[in-house]
């Protein structure tokens, strides 16, 4: 009989009713899961330096075991080497010592504290790893293709043996922990995929050659992780199932599945089904990818093998993953981002509260942040990385209780609206539209995605109308307002003011945002002033109708202010979709024809077209001196004080929301 | 402000062709510089094409992310040729890449080379550029073999220095 760690039932709740399928029990190995749900290992980079792990560590997982409300909850993969070239990330937690055993034993702590299921897993970080030292290991010496990471060494055969041993190790250092649940992580081009790909593994001995030979180390990592995890802990394993690197001579997918079988053969308990490598130069998981992009390949792997198939990999909502397991296509539903953006979001589907979900936006903003070295932030959670702050997870109660007044129903306006009013202000927010949302209503509409911006406002909303917050729509706040209303604190959610330039007869100038909404006509042939996001965007929702376009900013690169992690997807499209980019320029002057453009270095070309899109963005300061010479508290939030991103606007938002 | 189209482009074409001749020189610059430290027992020749090789081995990295399988053996030699003629042509050259007769041969062409004449101006034996070239492009591939896992290997069939016709190396894949 497989044994249930917590009893858990979900008969009363509407979440259960709306998707039975995620509600429904399993057994993996010898262990009974209440439900379908996984949060998906994810580093967080919350560690000390030295591997040890801190309380902002205990508490994220904390967040998480409680939304996994009974699931699995695993903690980041841990690196198992003294010499560190395992490890990945500076925060990275180490399991290479007993002297680890303590720290760890306190997230697994946290999570059965939720009366969740601890999972633990072993990651060395491979051609990835080796952040703090200069040289990394692996089955061979092929160079890095990004000159980011550090240069491989090839293992000796007494070396690989070291390191299934440091596995065996680790992994009883997490059993001594108290983790309930083992996985080996084969993602992405860390180190066990580096074994197992014709990319990377070119070794002659045991260890190399077929695809036998290549799995033969995870073969007996496999083994001596289950026999010192014994019957009652399940070993499972994340494969992948295509590793998107044919460009580079990697695996077919014939051979991934192989593998699965090979895992299966060796004893896992289950497979978690992965895809691409951090090498590979096809896009997995951005959000140019649409969601369901991958459940092929759950149900592929779940043809192949017999084990339970765990699967994340943009499956952001719920309704889709309870019909794949309904129809024996996936068993379990892992997720990463989107517990990273609400570590709540599966007790919320629960509950029947899908509508209180911050959603992921797919934006790998958190990615883009391990590589550089910084703890994890996410782009549309302020609370993630908080966790242990009070102040952050409970605003608490203002001490007086204000009547605040916010100009902008945009997404920095309505976040600090919602958590000035949960601590107790009376708020107010104004707006000249008639709808909410502010320069999300147009943005939204650019390509490859951006519709799922919107999520953030659906949020907003939703926690505006639970926290009383008030609305007067239609209404542009004048002088006169602010004087009769007197109130005391005004946040400025203005918005961003948008640079101008005179157009003439032949040359017309629209905004961004007209032409994004479908209230401007363009021309054939556009200039878009602004090489950041919102230039970007439009760029390409333009292009994509057959107009020319081309973009010129004063930025040295366009998208200077999209993190990396998404900014190579938007080049690419840039270059597919035909639009010509100018960095670092500026329009000197507009002609008969179209433009000249100067650039930093002081040459000067034309560039024929009958309109220019302004999508180049300044601070907004109106009202300000109003707001500050009737002596009124003032803050200042998103665009309006600087213009940037979504991001900045919802953090700028919450952060003076707890303070005001 | 009128535009003049004429004078943009030659003040960009001169600059471009002054920053191409100073990138050259500078080579040279820090040539003597190494002479200068090594002293006089050190070989010039040895210590050229020690410069080449390091620089190969650089720029072979950068070439890294460029490259790709996907149209299989045939269509990646006909692409690293490219990339090889693409960088002597980044340095004022006219540089070419040729399909050859055998499978993956590719020949690199070049009908016109600054190097020569920089060196020149630093006394620098022609046989030196010649074979700090084929040292340069092979260091570039050592990286890309490994990569790639295939043996490649390129050789220098002719260098016409300062003369009339053509330079052509033989890339090829080694058996
Ligand atoms: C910030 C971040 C950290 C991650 N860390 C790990 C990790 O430690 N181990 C692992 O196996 N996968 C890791 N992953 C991969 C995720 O577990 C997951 O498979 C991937 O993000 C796709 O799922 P999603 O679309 O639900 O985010 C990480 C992903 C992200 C975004
Ligand atoms: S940073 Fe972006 S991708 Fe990562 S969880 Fe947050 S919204 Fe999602």
């Amino acid at each position: 009989m497989a044994k249930l760690l917590y009893e858990w039932d979900y008969s009363s709740y509407p979440g259960a009713k709306a998707y039975p399928n995620l509600f429904k029990p399993i057994d993996i190995g010898n262990l009974t899961v209440p439900n379908r749900i996984k949060y998906a290992a994810t580093e967080e980079n919350l560690n000390a330096r030295d591997g040890f792990v801190t309380d902002s560590g205990v508490e994220y997982m904390r967040w998480r075991g409680r939304g996994v409300v009974g699931g699995l909850c695993f903690m980041q993969g841990v690196y198992m080497d003294e010499a560190a070239k395992g490890q990945g990330y500076v925060g990275q937690a180490g399991a290479w010592h007993d002297k680890y055993v303590p720290g760890l034993a306190r997230i697994a702590e946290a999570i059965h504290a939720e009366k969740a299921v601890a999972g633990f897993q072993l990651m060395d970080c491979g051609r990835v790893g080796a952040v703090e030292v200069p040289e990394g290991h692996g089955p061979s010496t092929v160079p890095q293709r990004l000159r980011v990471f550090k240069p491989m060494k090839e293992m000796t055969n007494a070396e690989v043996k070291e390191m299934v041993k440091q596995h065996v190790d680790a992994a009883r250092r997490g059993v001594e922990a108290g983790f309930d649940i083992m996985e080996i992580s084969g993602i992405v081009g860390y180190l066990i995929s580096n074994f197992i790909s014709s990319y990377t593994n070119r070794r002659t001995d045991e260890y190399g050659g077929d695809i036998r030979g290549r799995m033969q180390s995870v073969v007996e990592i496999i083994q001596g992780v289950k026999d010192v995890c014994g019957p009652d802990i399940p070993v499972g394993i994340r494969l992948c199932s295509e590793e998107l690197l044919d460009d580079v001579r990697g695996n077919t997918p014939e051979e991934s599945m192989e593998t699965y079988k090979i895992a299966e053969e060796a004893g896992v308990d289950y497979i978690s089904v992965t895809l691409g490598w951090q090498e590979s130069i096809y896009p997995v998981i951005s959000r140019d990818i649409p969601m369901g992009n991958w459940t092929h390949l759950a149900k592929r792997a779940k043809e192949n093998v017999k084990v339970p198939i765990q699967m994340a990999y943009r499956l952001f909502k719920p309704g889709l993953p309870d019909e794949l397991i309904g129809k024996n296509e996936l068993d379990i539903w892992e997720m990463c981002r989107p517990m990273i953006a609400d570590p709540l979001m599966p007790k919320k589907v629960l509950e029947g509260k899908e509508d209180e979900i911050r959603h992921c936006v797919a934006c790998n903003l958190c990615l883009a942040r391990l590589f550089r070295d910084a703890p994890m932030t996410c782009y549309i959670n302020p609370v993630c990385a908080h966790e242990a702050e009070p102040v952050f997870v409970a605003p608490p109660k203002a001490d007086d209780e204000k009547e605040i007044l916010i100009v902008g129903a945009g997404p920095a306006g309505l976040e600090c609206a919602y958590v000035a009013a949960q601590r107790g202000h009376e708020v107010t927010v104004y707006d000249k539209r008639d709808e909410i949302g502010g320069t999300l209503n147009e943005a939204q509409n650019a390509p490859y995605g951006d519709d799922e911006l919107w999520t953030c406002i659906d949020y907003q909303k939703v926690m505006c109308e639970k926290a009383g917050v008030e609305f007067k729509l239609g209404t542009e706040v004048t002088d006169d307002i602010i004087e009769d209303e007197m109130p005391d604190s005004v946040v400025l959610a203005t918005g961003p003011v948008y640079t101008d330039i005179q157009g003439n007869d032949k040359v017309k100038v629209v905004n961004v945002l007209d032409v994004l909404g479908g209230r401007a006509q363009v021309g054939k042939k556009v200039v878009v002033w602004g090489n950041r996001k919102p230039g970007i965007g439009v760029s390409l929702h333009l292009a994509q109708k057959g107009v020319k376009t081309t973009l010129i900013g004063r930025e040295k690169t366009a998208g200077f202010d999209v993190n990396p992690s998404f900014k190579w997807r938007y080049m690419i499209y840039l270059r597919q979709n035909g639009v010509m980019a100018y960095n670092d320029c500026m329009i000197e002057e507009v002609t008969e024809t179209g433009i000249i453009v100067k650039t930093y270095d002081g040459y000067r070309f034309p560039v024929e077209c009958d309109t220019i899109v302004l999508s180049d963005r300044q601070a907004n300061e109106s009202l300000k001196k109003t707001v500050q010479s009737e002596g009124i508290e003032l803050f200042v939030v998103g665009d309006a004080l600087v213009p940037r991103n979504l991001s900045s606007a919802v953090h700028d938002g919450y952060r003076i929301g707890m303070r005001i | 402000m009128s535009f003049d189209a004429e004078k943009e482009i030659s003040k960009l074409w001169r600059n471009l062709h002054s920053a191409q001749a100073e990138i050259g020189k500078t080579y040279y610059r820090w040539r003597q510089v190494a002479l200068e430290i090594a002293g006089p027992d050190a070989d010039p020749r040895e210590i050229g094409l020690k410069a080449a090789y390091v620089i190969g081995k650089d720029v072979g990295k950068g070439l890294l992310p460029r490259l790709n399988w996907l149209k299989g053996e045939e269509g990646f030699m006909m692409m690293l040729g490219r990339s090889l003629a693409g960088l002597w042509n980044v340095e004022g050259a006219q540089a070419m890449a040729e399909k050859g007769e055998k499978p993956g041969e590719v020949f690199i062409k070049c009908a016109r080379d600054p190097w020569p004449t920089y060196a020149k101006e630093f006394d620098v034996p022609m046989e030196e550029v010649a074979a700090c070239r084929e040292k340069m492009f092979q260091s570039i591939l050592e990286d890309v073999s490994v990569f790639f896992n295939i043996p490649l290997n390129i050789e220098l069939e002719k260098a016409i220095p300062r003369g009339e016709g053509m330079w052509v190396l033989r890339l090829y894949k080694a058996e």
